[in-house]
């Protein structure tokens, strides 16, 4: 086994006095899918947002493919192939869908195939090719994630985060989306982290896991050896 | 933009070449009318005021239509203009062009000092600081020895220009600072900011650089406010803390900006000429004159969220100046 693709090691970041993540370690190996769960406030979305360049840690390490990467800005990141779909489905509502998605190509290293991963974009989401002339702003929740989900991919990354990717939608659309990722991961062999509160349905599909909660890693396993009872004292901290 | 993107029909975009030869033409015809003497000085007294005023409105609406940064300080650079150009001029006896230039390289040091403190903060609490900052300026010259205090300073060269001259400078500023506006929202950069104000968050997620978009904006709206300020100052031919460091100035680019249409490269066009106009027939009217602008700009945000410009293109499907771009990738 090579070195893993990303290695978080001893993260601390906060916000002024309070410290949201402390001491958080953990690595994602190539091709792998890992899911990090906890409750509201348990550090998940300050920790990704570190790794993305979007949040300054105050100490620790973040390795992509070898190289630290903690104190590159976000755009860099992105090129190096690190990429994340931010919580809340953030898509450019006055730009049609097609804008949205060339967005993403916005790095130097993405422009120039961006004709060919729109292409392999539109073919992972059909229905965004159907209404790629509508502003962003028109879709439907569902809708929206994908464009964001499609908007990221433009980037061609090695390693993709999803930052609560079924927040507020309808377990329909949040199963077809999960079906995506699988494939997204399959197909590319792209590293996936998946950010989540449904514990089952990112258990089901990541091939390890991890729990936070206050800003710590509490506990950490193969998802298809994972013992209910300590999952659930972890998730709570009873 | 947004007429554009909301409408289900194909929209014309004026952008061809004979918008092209219209646009040289109509330059071309007020800059012949200005050096053959055929506008009458009182002609040219409103045409430097249009000019100006669609420049400064063009800069604000660069900065706070396209970029989202809603400055309430761009008065900080026409008050440094005004004051290089007279400290230029009155104390080391140099020409007009040296004071714009050294008004230039002050406003330029000052906005990439500012940029490191202002960037922290976005939205309101920006917007405050920018005021703050202009106002703190306000004080300081009222106090500086150097520049005469609250007294006031003026401008003196020796031949003074004339207005034909002045007229055909702003024009100059203003066809410049138009097509900078234009050319800079189609590249790159105009497509981060359009990202950048639909959703910050999410522009730095895909890699937009958000601190040197918004830097790129803020000087190039340093230098030709700076301009446009050093040039009123010139026609003005004298200057004081209070006039120069004014919030009046950014309340005028409001006004414009929002009465012509936010976020439309045409829309401080017309917007500038209805304040020139409104401005000299409420002059009449001391002190009623803020009122009914402040009407007038509350109905217009009203009955045209998209100011005059924005609600005739949504109606009629037309655009000029589109700020259409995607230069690495062909829409089909």
């Amino acid at each position: 086994m090579s070195e893993p693709i990303l290695q978080v090691q001893e993260l601390n970041a906060g916000y002024g006095d309070f410290s949201a993540l402390e001491q958080a370690s953990f690595s994602v190996d190539h091709g792998q899918i890992i899911t990090l769960i906890g409750l509201n406030g348990a550090g998940k979305t300050t920790l990704v947002k570190t790794i993305a360049g979007l949040h300054k840690p105050t100490s620790g390490k973040v390795l992509f493919m070898g190289e630290d990467i903690t104190r590159l800005s976000a755009e860099k990141i992105v090129s190096r192939g690190l990429s994340m779909v931010p919580q809340g489905s953030r898509c450019f509502n006055r730009m049609s869908v097609h804008d949205n998605l060339l967005m993403g190509s916005f790095p130097k290293s993405a422009r120039k195939h961006a004709k060919e991963t729109l292409r392999h974009v539109y073919e992972l989401f059909p229905v965004l090719e159907e209404m790629k002339k509508r502003p962003a702003g028109t879709l439907s929740g569902g809708e929206r994630q994908m464009v964001a989900i499609g908007r990221a991919l433009m980037a061609r990354p090695k390693c993709l985060i999803f930052d609560e990717i079924s927040l507020g939608l309808s377990p329909a659309i949040i199963k077809d989306i999960y079906k995506r990722i699988i494939q997204i991961n399959e197909n590319d062999k792209t590293s996936v982290i998946l950010i989540e509160q449904d514990t089952q349905r990112a258990l089901r599909t990541a091939d390890s896991f991890y729990v936070m909660l206050k800003g710590k890693m509490v506990l950490s396993g193969k998802s298809n050896e994972v013992d209910a009872e300590m999952l659930k004292k972890a998730y709570f901290g009873i | 933009m947004i007429g554009k993107k909301l409408g289900q029909r194909d929209v014309v975009v004026l952008d061809s070449i004979p918008m092209l030869i219209i646009c040289i033409a109509l330059v071309f015809g007020l800059y012949l009318s200005c050096i053959t003497g055929i506008a009458s000085n009182n002609a040219m007294r409103y045409m430097i005021q249009i000019f100006l005023f669609i420049t400064l409105g063009e800069m604000w609406n660069l900065l706070s239509g396209f970029a989202g940064m809603t400055s309430l300080g761009q008065q900080l650079y026409i008050g440094l203009a005004g004051y290089s150009v007279a400290v230029m001029t009155t104390k080391f006896h140099m020409g007009l062009g040296a004071g714009l230039a050294v008004g230039v390289l002050v406003s330029t040091i000052v906005a990439l000092l500012l940029s490191l403190i202002l960037f922290k903060m976005q939205g309101m609490y920006f917007s405050i600081s920018t005021w703050v900052v202009a106002e703190a300026f306000a004080t300081l010259f009222l106090s500086w020895k150097f520049v005469e205090q609250g007294s006031g300073m003026t401008i003196r060269v020796v031949p003074y220009p004339r207005i034909g001259e002045i007229c055909i400078l702003s024009l100059m500023i203003c066809v410049v600072a138009m097509i900078t506006v234009y050319c800079l929202l189609r590249t790159k950069v105009g497509l981060g900011l359009t990202a950048m104000r639909d959703d910050i968050t999410a522009a730095s997620a895909v890699g937009v650089n958000v601190f040197s978009h918004k830097l790129i904006v803020y000087l190039i709206a340093a230098v030709f406010t700076t301009l446009a300020g050093g040039i009123f100052f010139i026609n003005k031919g004298i200057i004081y803390p209070e006039n120069g460091f004014g919030i009046s100035w950014t309340v005028s680019m409001i006004f414009i900006v929002t009465i012509g249409g936010t976020g439309t490269v045409g829309g401080p066009i017309v917007g500038a000429v209805i304040y020139v106009f409104l401005q000299e027939i409420l002059a009449r009217y001391p002190g009623w004159s803020n009122i009914i602008l402040g009407i007038i700009t509350i109905l217009v945000i009203l009955f045209l969220p998209t100011g005059i410009m924005g609600t005739l293109q949504k109606k009629l499907r037309f655009e000029i100046f589109s700020s259409k771009r995607f230069s690495f990738a062909k829409h089909k």
